[in-house]
């Protein structure tokens, strides 16, 4: 073959896979998981002070528009359902790529999970895989998530498993991210106006330990010494919900390992009085996740706990983060709609059970 | 592996790299050593040991058949002895069934490939004995042309003497061989992916439903039928060719667009030709050349006249190739029936009633040449070959026949426009995607049939890949934006993936 014809070929190679990856992209399926992922890569370089990696009790709990609104902290959740405690060390490295964070915050409740109950289901493994960016890290995130070798090609390419959402293509919002970025309006937070009334846990009083699964103490102490390695910050959390006694030694186990690595650790169902949470009105879901009330008020006590235990600047009224002035008077705007909802459901008691009711 | 699997892709890839690094004369060595790994790689990689067998048995009757020199009696003993041996063993696996009905005979499965590579290591064998072919001396050599992994799953039936240089001999990387081969390959997956399994849940539904969907149902379910084993295995051709292509082996054609076939014997010289050559070869005109045959055609022209006694003759003939060709789709008669003895009637009634048809279109002053006619005989060659297919679909024979008297006894045309056939286990939007796809593929072969018309009026040959110079001859931009485009449309409209149960091909069975 002359030297002309190994051009063509390969100029119509990258031509090639770069419409691949623009169509995967595009038919990727639409979400907020998929809208939070593409949020963080929109974000402006070293512009996020604290990134949140954990599963589902991050993106509703945590109302980062309002702590930037309160403290000027740009706090950014890369987080996903039932998120794998396994994926924590990839999404550090992938934050690494565009961000800088002061702090990494880890929410510990998937660390307490079975694995089993986790990898069964692949959507959990694929809310993470396949809303990152094509990336060597995105194949060594694969390759560490999904046991299953014979299946793994179909997350590598995961046009595999979109391709037959075709039609999509002709959907302008799914064009919106068509690059794997896109501005999330509220940074990622996922506001929610159910109500479902849950039991106040009582656990500040456990101390007993009890061992998590190998397998979750094997990726904590990964990640551990990874953070360790490169010198990272990191605060591991708890987020308040109807915890059995149980649970809370888990995580008393758990602290024990990652104050052995010299890192800290904020169990909020110890400080439940001082959040102050109404358990008849402020969770959507029994005591799993609370509703938008409920975010405000855990957001305000962590926002108050990142002020008084690192040096974090604040940003309000610097022109690089108008984004985050939006999502701020975005975020009050909908509060108060979401208040009203929640205050109108409560007085029809019209609750539910699961964040997926509605 | 199934030739539409990602893993083949990888698998092709690798060969291809690994087949042009080498020196030019351990190519081939590369591609048997690919075809050891193919059939390893296969549902029963134990299974291997029967195509070596088959080709240690012909490699070993080669050297027999060397060593016998010119005694005629030890050469056809040598000839019976590899005959036997190799259709013995296709026998126990495929007919055993048959022979002793459905819960007897041998109940394993199949090596892979099996009467694809029995049939070519034969023919390889009938063709060196009548001295038209080399004996090959190099077990490796006889291994590659018995075992090369594109035509393990379903063919083509290749002849070794015409095929023999292009496997051995070296080949450099070619820009042609190689982007004709791939866009062969994309052709062929677009077949398969697109319009072949969107068809088969169609067939699945009416064939496995029959008594819920009587009348018009039956012949929606047959026609996509008919067209789903067109797409399959034409298709998976398209693919085995393309990858020989781009090793820089061409390999016979087994399709030539046979829907535009005008009367049954043109169809089977249009569909899955290597088949009906391999059984004109070495079953029709051995047969006829026997003293039993010679014999009783001499008896007949007596007992009948000269023209009725030699077409009976003939006839009889046919129906032994017939019946062959019935028995290697399958054991079991609805495979004799459908796609053998069935094909024989139709053509002997065609033969048999000619004059008659010729003597009425004479009276009512019809233009036999004309292309109203060529039109009606193309459309009825298809309803026929649908007829066909009904008993190779069906389950059985009895099953066949009950389906088509209810496709004919049952009346409700009007489920075709009320969106019923929407229950038949495609959307809307697939049978859109199916019926753009379907136009496509028959403007495409309109293009192949002009162009192989044109071809033969001028005396010169046709190949295949005409289309495709065609399409290379056009500016940069308008062919890298239909590839381009073609290539998305396959990726996209493709039945593939996790939430996928992808079917085999067809053929890949037999």
């Amino acid at each position: 073959m002359t030297k002309k014809q190994w051009l063509k070929i390969c100029i119509f190679v990258v031509l090639f896979v770069w419409i691949l990856m623009t169509v995967t992209y595009v038919l990727r399926m639409s979400g907020k998981t998929k809208d939070r992922f593409a949020g963080f890569y929109a974000e402006k370089k070293n512009t996020v002070d604290v990134v949140m990696i954990g599963s589902s009790p991050v993106y509703p709990c945590y109302a980062a528009p309002y702590i930037y609104g309160t403290t000027g902290i740009s706090m950014y959740p890369l987080s996903s359902s039932m998120q794998l405690p396994s994926a924590g060390y990839y999404l550090v490295k992938e934050t690494e790529k565009t961000q800088h964070p002061d702090l990494y915050v880890f929410e510990l409740r998937m660390y307490s999970g079975r694995a089993n109950d986790i990898v069964a289901n692949p959507s959990h493994i694929r809310e993470v895989t396949d809303n990152m960016k094509y990336s060597w890290n995105r194949i060594d995130t694969i390759n560490t998530l999904v046991d299953d070798k014979d299946s793994r090609y179909t997350y590598y390419f995961d046009i595999f498993k979109f391709h037959s959402n075709w039609p999509n293509l002709l959907n302008p919002a799914q064009w919106r991210s068509w690059t794997g970025s896109a501005p999330e309006p509220l940074k990622g937070f996922d506001m929610a106006s159910r109500v479902g009334p849950g039991e106040e846990p009582d656990v500040a009083d456990v101390t007993e330990t009890l061992p998590a699964e190998a397998l979750q103490e094997m990726y904590l102490k990964k990640l551990l010494a990874y953070l360790q390695e490169e010198n990272l910050n990191a605060l591991f959390i708890v987020t308040p919900y109807n915890l059995d006694a149980d649970k809370q030694k888990q995580f008393n186990y758990l602290e024990e390992i990652i104050a052995s690595y010299g890192y800290d650790t904020l169990n909020m169902n110890e400080h439940l009085e001082e959040i102050g949470l109404d358990w008849s009105r402020d969770f959507q879901d029994g005591g799993g996740h609370t509703n938008a009330a409920g975010a405000q008020k855990v957001s305000q006590y962590f926002a108050n706990y990142l002020q008084e235990h690192y040096d974090l600047t604040d940003h309000r009224g610097d022109a690089a983060y108008r984004s985050w002035d939006d999502a701020y008077a975005l975020y009050q705007e909908q509060y108060d709609e979401a208040l009203q909802d929640i205050a109108r459901r409560v007085e029809e008691q019209d609750f539910s059970t699961s964040v997926n009711d509605d | 592996m199934v030739l539409t699997s990602f893993a083949f892709l990888i698998f092709f890839t690798i060969v291809f790299a690994v087949y042009y690094l080498v020196p030019g004369k351990l190519q081939w060595m590369v591609l048997l050593g690919a075809s050891f790994v193919y059939v390893l790689f296969s549902e029963h990689p134990g299974l291997i040991l029967f195509p070596l067998a088959a080709v240690t048995v012909t490699w070993g009757c080669l050297r027999l058949l060397e060593k016998v020199g010119t005694d005629q009696k030890k050469r056809r003993l040598v000839l019976w002895a590899d005959i036997l041996i190799l259709l013995g063993i296709l026998f126990v696996f495929k007919y055993s069934r048959f022979v002793q009905g459905q819960s007897g005979g041998l109940q394993m499965a199949a090596p892979l490939g099996l009467s694809f590579y029995t049939f070519i290591l034969v023919g390889y064998f009938i063709d060196v004995y009548n001295g038209i072919a080399k004996a090959e001396r190099n077990w490796g050599k006889v291994a590659l042309y018995g075992m090369y992994f594109p035509l393990m799953t379903s063919g083509p039936i290749v002849s070794f003497r015409e095929d023999e240089n292009s496997f051995f001999t070296a080949h450099k990387l070619d820009y042609n061989n190689l982007t004709y081969g791939v866009q062969r390959i994309l052709w062929g997956f677009f077949k398969e992916l697109v319009i072949s399994e969107r068809l088969s849940k169609v067939a699945a539904t009416v064939f496995g439903n029959n008594a819920d969907y009587p009348g018009a149902y039956i012949w929606v379910g047959v026609l996509c039928f008919t067209l789903q084993l067109y797409t399959n295995f034409s298709g998976c051709m398209d693919i085995v060719l393309g990858v020989s292509e781009c090793f820089g082996l061409r390999l016979p054609e087994n399709f030539d667009t046979p829907f535009f076939a005008k009367s049954i014997s043109e169809y089977w010289r249009r569909w899955h030709a290597t088949l009906g050559v391999w059984m004109k070869d070495h079953v029709f005109y051995p047969l006829l050349r026997t003293n039993l045959f010679i014999q009783q055609g001499k008896w007949l022209r007596k007992k009948c006249g000269r023209k009725l006694g030699k077409n009976l003759n003939t006839w009889l003939a046919m129906f032994i190739l017939w019946f062959s060709v019935g028995l290697w789709h399958g054991g079991d008669f609805k495979y004799v029936i459908g796609s053998g003895l069935l094909h024989w009637f139709y053509i002997v009634l065609g033969e048999a009633t000619l004059p008659f048809f010729v003597m009425v279109c004479g009276k009512l002053h019809l233009n036999m040449q004309s292309k109203g006619m060529d039109l009606f005989r193309i459309l009825r060659t298809f309803f026929l070959v649908n007829i066909g297919n009904t008993f190779f679909r069906a389950d059985s024979t009895g099953h066949a026949l009950e389906m088509l008297k209810e496709a004919f006894t049952v009346w409700n045309p009007g489920v075709l426009w009320d969106g019923s056939i929407l229950e038949l286990g495609m959307s809307l939007s697939d049978w859109m995607v199916v019926t753009i796809s379907l136009i496509f593929v028959f403007i495409t072969s309109v293009m192949q049939y002009r162009m192989a018309e044109k071809a033969r009026a001028n005396g010169e040959a046709y190949t295949y890949h005409a289309l495709r110079e065609k399409m290379a001859a056009k500016p940069i931009i308008l062919r890298w934006t239909f590839w381009m485009v073609f290539l998305f449309v396959v990726i996209l409209w493709g039945q593939y993936g996790p939430d996928f149960s992808a079917a085999e091909f067809i053929y890949a069975g037999f």
